[in-house]
């Protein structure tokens, strides 16, 4: 099941890429296009920053999800300005978008991690019988 | 598979490997086995030693300084991670955080920190600190152990 739904997401960005790239071809960058490019670019920088965090930093589960929270939602908030999508009245809107990413990122990574845990320990196990 | 030991006095271990046919099979057993002959030159301050891969806990940076663990004592090496990273390719050793590499044959028990960071216990109970980032791939080496 899990092959399944990486070969669709591979699949659909196969897909929506030379659909952009016709469309592109043929009636030039549509400020749908745009958009969806903008949010390529916005989410290669927040990744580059994740991996120099991961990297870098060794700090506790909850900190280093409480660093990636500000930095992405800074990244997010100076982004948003430059390519106009927020106002200077509604900026905040940030925090709740990446809000729902980390909460959601936390539970995946957390629950992944438990997974990986015991099935090294069950592993060891067996194998010092 | 037919497993043949014998012991040989006044011989170095020997493993000689019988196919009837040549086979990725076999290729991946003569890789394995050569891989468990790797061997590190550790310096101490008598001199040189050669440590086996499987004598190797860990090998830490410390301060860009390389220092091999073993059970119960520490070699300095002359060299980068990245060397050594080229060398245990498809060997139990795998990375567990930027500065330390482990050897998953003498891990006991991994453990997750209530908040906080992931701690690997070795045989000999020293603990290690893993970074999660490369927890899948110390499950992928207990993974490809059991394939």
């Amino acid at each position: 099941m899990k092959k399944v739904f990486r070969d669709t997401c591979i699949l659909f960005a196969l897909a929506v890429l030379s659909v952009f790239v016709i469309s592109i071809v043929w009636v030039g960058v549509t400020d749908e296009i745009k958009l969806v490019l903008e949010l390529f670019a916005l989410s290669f920088i927040i990744s580059v920053g994740n991996y120099f965090l991961d990297e870098y930093t060794s700090l506790p589960v909850i900190g280093s999800y409480a660093v990636k929270y500000i930095a992405a939602t800074a990244a997010v908030m100076l982004f948003g300005f430059i390519a106009g999508w927020f106002y200077r009245s509604n900026f905040w809107m940030a925090f709740i978008y990446v809000g729902i990413v980390i909460v959601l990122a936390y539970f995946i990574d957390a629950f992944r991690t438990r997974r990986d845990i015991d099935f090294i320990n069950t592993r060891i196990k067996n194998r010092k019988g | 598979m037919r497993i043949e030991k014998r012991q040989v006095e006044g011989q170095p271990l020997t493993v000689i490997i019988e196919y009837p046919e040549w086979s990725e099979s076999v290729e991946s057993l003569v890789r394995k086995i050569g891989r468990m002959d790797i061997s590190f030159a550790g310096k101490t301050e008598e001199g040189s030693v050669s440590i086996g891969i499987s004598d190797v806990y860990y090998i830490e940076n410390v301060e860009r300084k390389l220092f091999i663990y073993t059970e119960g004592d520490v070699y300095r090496f002359d060299g980068s991670m990245s060397d050594i990273e080229s060398r245990i390719e498809d060997t139990a050793l795998v990375r567990i955080s930027r500065t330390c590499i482990m050897n998953t044959d003498h891990l006991k028990e991994i453990r997750q920190i209530r908040n906080s960071h992931l701690e690997a216990v070795m045989d000999n109970d020293e603990k290690l600190i893993v970074s999660r980032k490369y927890l899948p791939d110390i499950k992928r080496i207990f993974k490809n152990e059991g394939s």
